[in-house]
């Protein structure tokens, strides 16, 4: 009898191994366990670690190249106008702001808007020198390029690499709490662009595109986490990113399987990925994710 | 007279070259992306000879995006001996892509991914057989 109970447990354990690994879905992204990762875990971050955190958050480029992609017009309305670089005073403002104000010229730069440009372009550098980074932005020449229209991917690589200096400036100076808020407020700027855009544009590769920042928001958070405890600002910070997680918590990502199809083509290598991540969240979810987003990025850069 | 604007040409032409980028090698590898091509980021490999081959030395993390086609532009350096090369392995380890055919040894100028899985994936630079080298990656975005 026992002998026969374990026969019969041991066929079962097999059947539902066996099945899933015949399943065509791969995995499911989830968020780590630990749902608030401990400060003393982050603060014990190396400063690589730190940097390659950074690289992974999402360029406000692709978010716009997306949207030229559906064919979604510019629209001024997405634009943090309300920043005024004179009324910045603390460097936590300052940085956020720089980061906002980041993500609008990466907008600005794909559209090729370069009246509303020039403007944006002279508050970072007011507030890039407001916290004393204002050598690494080449202003005049980002302004000439911007104006003559003429080379997109020097406009894009010149604005891109100006932050990405200063990011590394402030890593190595000691001053990581202004470059995490930075690249918070560059994340920040582009997911309320996406979701904007949702609500007029309700495209499914957007929709995707929204509900795959799960995949980024821990490491997100874990740049913000070292400084939770710093001040007041920095705790309502961190308190919003939970909020931002919170709304993403029962988002699925899955991912199914496939090997990837290569081909020559005029001397380089194409390579086309046949596996695919496969984002499921009810209008319920999106709907949340626009409005919590929203809500956070006005109360943060009115703030201001 | 003559001299002094001469002078000043230079100084300004210069200043342009400069403000264009700091590094040469990244500016003329840019071009090699194409028209069209949209800048994200790059990656700056500078490498000794290895003591012996093996896994591509140079590492870094970058998030790709479903329904975006990158272009990974690989420049070397004049005085570089070996040739750069890029792999790139998702977030399970799995190789997506390789500039390098080790049956034939060939390496490729550039590698489009058509990126289906958004994600983390870690590119792996390196210079052929671990020498030594100096080059840069360059992704971008192509239509």
């Amino acid at each position: 009898m026992k002998g026969r109970f374990f026969f019969v447990l041991f066929i079962i354990m097999f059947m539902s191994f066996s099945c899933r690994n015949a399943s065509n879905k791969g995995s499911e992204f989830v968020f780590p366990e630990a749902d608030s990762i401990p400060a003393s875990e982050a603060e014990k971050l190396s400063t690589e670690a730190i940097e390659e955190i950074s690289k992974n958050i999402a360029s406000p480029v692709e978010i716009a190249n997306l949207l030229q992609v559906m064919a979604v017009p510019y629209s001024p309305e997405y634009l943090a106008s309300s920043i005024d670089a004179n009324k910045q005073t603390t460097a936590f403002d300052k940085a956020f702001s720089l980061g906002v104000l980041g993500a609008d010229l990466g907008y600005l730069n794909m559209y090729e808007k370069t009246g509303t440009s020039i403007d944006i372009l002279s508050s970072i550098r007011k507030l890039a020198e407001g916290i004393r980074v204002g050598q690494f932005f080449d202003f005049e020449t980002i302004k000439r390029l911007s104006l003559n229209k003429s080379n997109l991917d020097s406009l894009l690589f010149l604005s891109i690499d100006s932050y990405t200096q200063i990011d590394k400036y402030l890593r190595d100076n000691d001053r990581g709490q202004l470059s995490s808020l930075m690249i918070i407020g560059v994340w920040i700027e582009g997911q309320y662009l996406a979701t904007q855009v949702m609500k007029e544009y309700p495209d499914p590769m957007l929709k995707d595109r929204i509900g795959e920042q799960k995949i980024i928001l821990n490491d997100l958070i874990m740049l913000a986490a070292p400084y939770c405890d710093r001040d007041t600002e920095f705790s309502s910070l961190c308190r919003n990113l939970q909020a931002i997680k919170e709304t993403y918590r029962d988002v699925r990502i899955t991912y199914t399987l496939g090997e990837p199809e290569s081909v020559e083509e005029n001397g380089g290598l194409v390579i086309r990925q046949t596996e695919t991540s496969v984002v499921e969240m009810t209008d319920a979810q999106i709907a949340s994710i626009i409005e919590v987003t929203k809500s956070i990025r006005d109360k943060l850069i009115l703030n201001n | 007279m003559k001299k002094y604007f001469i002078i000043l040409f230079l100084l300004a032409a210069g200043i342009l070259v400069k403000g264009q980028t700091s590094d040469p090698l990244v500016s003329n590898c840019l071009t090699t992306a194409g028209p069209g091509s949209k800048y994200l980021k790059d990656f700056r490999v500078q490498l000794g000879k290895a003591p012996s081959a093996g896994e591509l030395r140079y590492k870094a993390q970058m998030s790709l995006w479903k329904n975006t086609k990158y272009r990974f532009s690989l420049c070397n350096a004049e005085d570089s001996k070996g040739k750069l090369i890029l792999s790139i392995k998702d977030n399970a380890n799995k190789l997506v892509l390789s500039s390098f055919d080790q049956k034939t040894g060939k390496t490729y100028p550039y590698v489009d991914f058509i990126c289906n899985k958004s994600g983390i994936y870690q590119l792996n630079y390196d210079f052929v057989d671990g020498q030594q080298g100096s080059g840069v990656g360059v992704v971008s975005m192509v239509k």
